[in-house]
């Protein structure tokens, strides 16, 4: 049989005898008994087993020899195989588009008006554009804290100390003493437990919310809020519920509807948030705080609440809504401020129990992974602080020249002010009365006000108001040139079309300031009423 | 130099009161040429006017420096800091060759530390001709692999039998774990597991409380914890410490000097705040001065300035692509860019860190295969990479990836955040360090947190394209703009890198490169021209802006920017020749020293803030990093002296014994701390490809 030498038997033999091979190298293993019983006694039990065993090995295997950096599409269905060559022809042929699209006459026409001050920025300050100076009704300098001597000494004597950057993320030895004192006199003026300080107004509430809010937590939010805290719900990938802009009874019917849905789905309890502004960024109208605060404990919310414009400007000494209704400041789980706005310094906060606090320590991208403020910024933080403290006719002072302002506008016809009495910062919309009337316009039968609720899950109210944006923003940027040409400094609304959720209406935004006296205020709007009158007669 | 001359050692400690200190006090006397002399003169009186301005009492100083003259002033002026006298750490006064007669304290020695051996300087730029070195991960032993992954097995096994037996016995201190009056706990206990159980742990690390200047040293406030971490209570007392973490490569962290000069005239006129976004009225003439001032400094045509690094990425990026687009992402890009890049629609592939064939498969296949399902083309490609990665260290291959642009047709997006001012014979970034047109990338992004002592980032690029981004970004429209102390920082600190011609083109003393006196020009690699904005104009800076002539003519600019490259290349080889694991390339000023072991990381940290010269570090773990390799990130500066290397690398090689870090190289290769003290002009002047 031997002498019968086909190859065949050769290469039985050869792997005949490097199994025998593996099998001794085996049993020479230390432990190998143990595993050689396992796999026995689970083969005679279960032979199945056996086999599915060796199923999650090789997935194993599979898994951890994947790459991480490779993509899905390799794996799908729809993937095409192509040579070399034709995948070189292909690259050849690829014509990108460009990178960006130059301005068009409009955008670069709009851009060159822009507002530039020539020196530092106040009350009054020249203009480069027209070389001469302006009555400022456009900078947001509510309090006038941005041309206050106390604070630039008290800041100058920090960079002395300390001197312009920080140097490092606060994890990393940028956490100086005057970001940890800043953060003590903002929850001490508020009366909060505790407070955190962010570098940026505009990344305070969009890092904010996504170290709370997660996947498949709820979030139930106004229909106008401002960019912010649209990009971070994007950001938490949370669900999302809407409620009408400003309209309890509509949050009301939300958060009836949801609690509705999560008995019918019995699902586990999530973490649950309402989040609007205290006034909004969009049109100055004001959140019934008090009747916001009874709903959110009636059904168990947690309150995000965004004064980015109410800090610093309403209440006896701008300490915003809380101080304005008389409500408890705690009671709002996590208050968010500018430190930007309220205080002319730069940066936000939020302040709240000290649970919510220290876990944005950690949690909040914007606070880990940037460095901190310039300690010269979180000085004159605290010192404004101090300032709105001591002097509180500041704060009756920015009244006096909003009501002066307001009386003024009311009486255009051709304009409506949605903006609420007491909010420093005034929008104006045109009436636009002159041609929706005219035009049929197609979706003006949505347009009919109807006692349905709008849709929860869609951020476009049921009614939604119609308005042309090209033509408004044409008719409101003549206004604006045509002010600053008579030496009042006011500027529209500037919005990025397409970014956001919903289109914000056009607007002009007046932001008043206590800086100015009375009668500089009225001399200003005054101006800016015998524009909008001649135009829109 | 005998290792007994170092600070860390017993001898040092009385180094102000020693006779070598007095000789150089004397040398000082010595006559000098008449425009050094002049400028001496008016820098003391002006000295004189801050000692009468800050009315100090008599200073807290050593013996041998309030005997010595009149000139003193000056000196305890910018040798000492302001509250701490005294020298016990080592670290108030100078060490080291003294200085001759030509050379000036300009610097407070614990702000930015004063050396004058001009051996100590080394150029950074890549050897024109040579391949870039790719970077290899140096694997440690095994059993260290090994107990890293049991240390992490046990933490994780202790934590859940802590949080499993805490919940049953202790409910009190897991409430806000659990569910309560109807409110969902505010963070679920999975997902803070991490957090509490193992950060918890070496929360000393992290957090620290700090004052005064974060230049070469730091002020510590001292803190401590009666319960396990629970609660820090800040203390009255102080710890000054050599600082190897901040973000100031440049040494612009100061709070006396030309710069800090130039922002408080920029206070007086600007005051303190801009009011409101760029758009909408919180634009002044500085915002547009600066922005051209950067575009000028990084070659490009224009620039656009966001007031906060984090948000020039996560906002910009929206602008530049959007659906249909690709965005190609280097793995370990910072998280700003992962933010940006998810907010702004486009589809979002990555590349392994580095890899130039990875990506260009990747770019084959994406192009070839056009959109997901639909298999439409791209709209447009965007590639992002960083500059200097910063974990790692490493730099992006820029002439590869240039080279594949030119054949895949992508736009080219270059974070520079760490590399900008860092690297480069000119402090122009990477494109500088390659000798590359920096117009051949799309948009150069940077921050001026962390060379120019500033904060804020800008992006860069043509000035359509910059004109677009300003009305498309929504940092205009949205976001307050950037104050104006901070911009002038930047201008001044920009401006005196540039080095400034007055308007006739005349420069008042421009310093050639290569140009000092004492600078042995062997020592020095050779410098390559290539068409580079050269110095700005007087007539493009403030009118009010008056610098000092060392900052004007660029030699201080250029002195730091040879400090750095030395300081990176000394501590990065001389680590590697101590023996330990390190990472990155030898002229990034990050330099990451392998840990491994998780306890390690406390060890490391305390055992370096307890010697007698404390030094403070960053140590970073997972999540930042790769589970086993964590690590410590020194961040070099052009303010350490030599002698602060040596005092790190000393500390190293003392805790690397203890702690058993050293795998890098075999007992045989490895040098003593004696030997690569000594030799340090030695190591630093090896060229790259035969280290």
């Amino acid at each position: 049989m031997a002498s019968a030498s086909s190859p065949l038997d050769t290469v039985v033999l050869t792997i005949a005898q490097s199994l025998s091979a593996v099998e001794r190298t085996f049993y020479k293993l230390p432990g190998s008994a143990i595993i050689e019983r396992y796999v026995r006694s689970s083969h005679q039990n279960d032979p199945g087993r056996t086999f599915l065993e060796l199923i999650i090995f090789f997935l194993v295997v599979r898994t951890l020899l994947q790459s991480r950096t490779r993509a899905d599409s390799n794996n799908a269905k729809n993937f095409i195989e192509f040579t070399e060559k034709e995948i070189d022809e292909l690259v050849e042929d690829w014509v990108p588009e460009p990178l960006s699209r130059p301005l068009d006459d409009v955008e670069a026409a709009e851009l060159a008006a822009v507002p530039v001050v020539a020196g530092p920025n106040g009350p009054h300050p020249t203009l480069v554009n027209t070389g001469k100076p302006a009555i400022n009704l456009a900078s947001l300098n509510f309090t006038g804290l941005a041309n206050n001597e106390h604070i630039k000494q008290r800041a100058l004597e920090a960079m002395r100390k300390y001197g312009v950057g920080s140097c490092g993320p606060t994890g990393f030895y940028g956490n100086f003493d005057v970001h940890i004192q800043c953060e003590k006199d903002i929850a001490e003026f508020l009366d909060t437990e505790s407070a955190i300080l962010y570098w940026q107004g505009f990344s305070t509430i969009s890092s904010v919310i996504p170290a709370f809010c997660k996947r498949g937590d709820i979030i139930v939010v106004d229909r106008a809020v401002t960019l912010s805290i649209q990009k971070g719900m994007e950001i938490s990938r949370s669900t999302i519920r809407w409620y009408d802009h400003n309209d309890l009874h509509s949050l009301e019917e939300v958060l009836q509807s949801v609690e509705k849905e999560r008995r019918k789905r019995k699902g586990p309890l999530t973490r649950r948030f309402i989040i609007t502004e205290g006034i909004f960024e969009r049109d100055g109208t004001m959140t019934d705080l008090p009747k916001l605060i009874e709903l959110k404990q009636k059904y168990k919310y947690r309150l995000i609440l965004d004064e980015s414009f109410s800090f610093g400007s309403v209440g006896r000494t701008g300490r915003g809504l809380t101080e304005l209704y008389n409500v408890k400041a705690s009671k709002v789980d996590m208050l968010v401020g500018s430190c930007a706005i309220g205080l002319c310094a730069t940066g936000g906060f939020c302040a709240g129990s000290k649970n919510v606090v220290e876990h944005q320590r950690i949690n909040a991208p914007a606070y880990v992974f940037s460095a901190s403020m310039p300690p010269l910024l979180a000085v004159s933080a605290s010192e404004g602080i101090n300032v709105l403290r001591d002097t509180p006719s500041l704060l009756t002072r920015l009244q006096d020249n909003i009501r002066a302002a307001r009386a003024l506008l009311d009486q255009v016809e051709c304009i409506s002010i949605p903006s609420h009495r007491a909010s420093p910062i005034i929008h104006i919309y045109l009436r636009n009365t002159t041609y929706t009337d005219n035009l049929l316009h197609p979706s003006s039968a949505a347009s009919m006000p109807s006692s349905k609720p709008s849709n929860p899950t869609s951020p476009i109210p049921r009614d939604a108001p119609v308005f042309d944006i090209e033509r408004e923003e044409r008719l409101l940027q003549e206004v604006v040139e045509e002010a600053m040409a008579q030496g009042v400094m006011i500027t529209k609304a500037k919005r990025v079309r397409g970014l956001e959720i919903s289109e914000a209406r056009p607007s002009i935004r007046l932001a008043m300031s206590s800086a100015l006296s009375k009668s500089d205020t009225e001399k200003a709007v005054h101006v800016l009423v015998k524009i909008l009158k001649r135009k829109f007669r | 130099m005998p290792r007994s001359s170092y600070p860390t050692s017993p001898m040092a400690l009385n180094r102000g009161s020693s006779p070598t200190s007095s000789i150089f006090k004397k040398q000082k006397h010595s006559p000098s040429s008449p425009p050094t002399a002049a400028s001496y003169l008016s820098a003391l009186s002006q000295a004189d006017a801050r000692a009468r301005n800050a009315q100090r009492g008599t200073p807290t100083s050593t013996p041998a420096l309030s005997l010595s003259s009149s000139l003193t002033t000056s000196t305890e002026d910018t040798v000492l800091a302001e509250e701490d006298g005294g020298n016990s750490d080592g670290l108030a006064i100078p060490v080291g060759k003294p200085p001759n007669s030509e050379q000036l304290y300009t610097t407070v020695h614990t702000e930015f530390g004063h050396c004058y051996n001009e051996e100590y300087r080394h150029i950074s730029q890549h050897p024109q001709g040579t391949p870039v070195p790719r970077h290899v991960e140096q694997d440690p032993p095994y059993y260290i692999l090994f107990s890293t992954y049991i240390s992490y097995l046990i933490l994780i096994v202790l934590g859940h039998l802590r949080d499993f037996l805490g919940k049953r016995f202790r409910a009190q201190s897991y409430k806000h774990l659990t569910p309560h009056d109807g409110y969902a706990p505010l963070n679920s206990d999975f997902d803070s597991f991490y957090t509490r159980r193992l950060k918890k742990r070496m929360d000393e690390c992290f957090l620290q409380p700090v004052t005064g200047v974060a230049g070469r040293t730091i002020s510590l406030l001292d803190r401590y914890t009666p319960d396990c971490n629970q609660t820090q209570i800040i203390l009255d007392t102080r710890t000054r410490a050599l600082n190897v973490s901040s973000y100031n490569y440049l040494g612009f962290a100061q709070a006396r000097g030309g710069c800090a000069d130039a922002v408080e005239e920029s206070m007086k006129r600007y005051g303190v705040t801009s009011c409101g976004s760029r758009l909408e009225g919180g634009s002044t003439d500085l915002h547009t001065l600066a922005e051209s001032v950067v575009a000028k400094f990084v070659g490009m045509e224009a620039a656009v300035i966001s007031s906060m690094g984090f948000a020039t990425n996560s906002t910009f990026i929206p602008a530049l692509v959007s659906k249909g687009c690709l965005i190609i992402s280097d793995e370990l890009n910072h998280s700003s860019i992962r933010f940006g890049a998810r907010s702004s629609g486009a589809h979002v592939r990555m590349f392994k860190h580095n890899d130039m064939e990875a990506l260009e498969s990747l770019l084959r296949e994406a192009i070839s295969q056009g959109q997901p399902k639909t298999h439409r083309p791209w709209k447009k490609i965007l590639l992002i990479v960083e500059g200097m990665y910063s974990m790692e260290g490493t730099m992006v291959d820029l002439p590869s990836v240039l080279m594949l642009k030119e054949k895949y047709k992508f736009y080219l997006f270059v974070d520079e955040a760490h590399s900008i001012g860092a690297i480069g014979p000119h402090g122009r970034g990477v494109c500088d360090y390659f000798g590359v047109d920096p117009r051949k990338v799309d948009v150069l992004m940077g921050t001026f947190t962390k060379s120019f002592g500033a904060s804020g980032g800008y992006l860069s690029g043509n000035k359509a394209l910059i004109d677009r981004l300003r009305i498309r970004g929504y940092s205009g429209a949205y976001t307050e703009a950037i104050a104006p102390p901070v911009l002038t920082q930047i201008i001044a600190s920009m401006a005196s890198i540039m080095s400034i011609i007055d308007d006739d083109g005349s420069a008042p003393g421009v310093i050639k490169l290569g140009l000092h006196p004492s600078s042995s020009s062997s020592t020095l690699h050779q410098v390559v021209d290539y068409p580079h904005p050269g110095p700005i104009s007087q007539r493009a800076l403030p009118h009010w802006l008056s610098l000092p002539l060392p900052l004007a003519s660029g030699a201080e600019g250029l002195m730091r920017l040879r400090r750095l490259s030395f300081n990176s290349y000394y501590l990065h080889r001389g680590l590697d020749k101590l023996g330990f694991i390190t990472y990155g390339h030898p002229s990034s000023p990050i330099v990451p020293l392998l840990l491994f072991n998780p306890a390690k990381m406390i060890m490391f940290h305390r055992m370096m803030k307890d010697r007698k010269t404390p030094i403070v570090i960053v140590v970073v773990a997972y999540p930042a990093t790769p589970l086993v390799t964590s690590r410590v990130r020194f961040c070099v500066s052009a303010s350490h002296t030599k002698e602060d290397i040596d005092s790190v690398l000393m500390a190293c090689d003392e805790i690397g014994d203890v702690l058993d870090l050293k795998h890098g190289l075999s007992k045989g290769e490895r040098w003593s701390i004696d030997e690569v003290c000594r030799r340090a002009v030695e190591l630093v002047h090896i060229p790259d490809h035969e280290h």
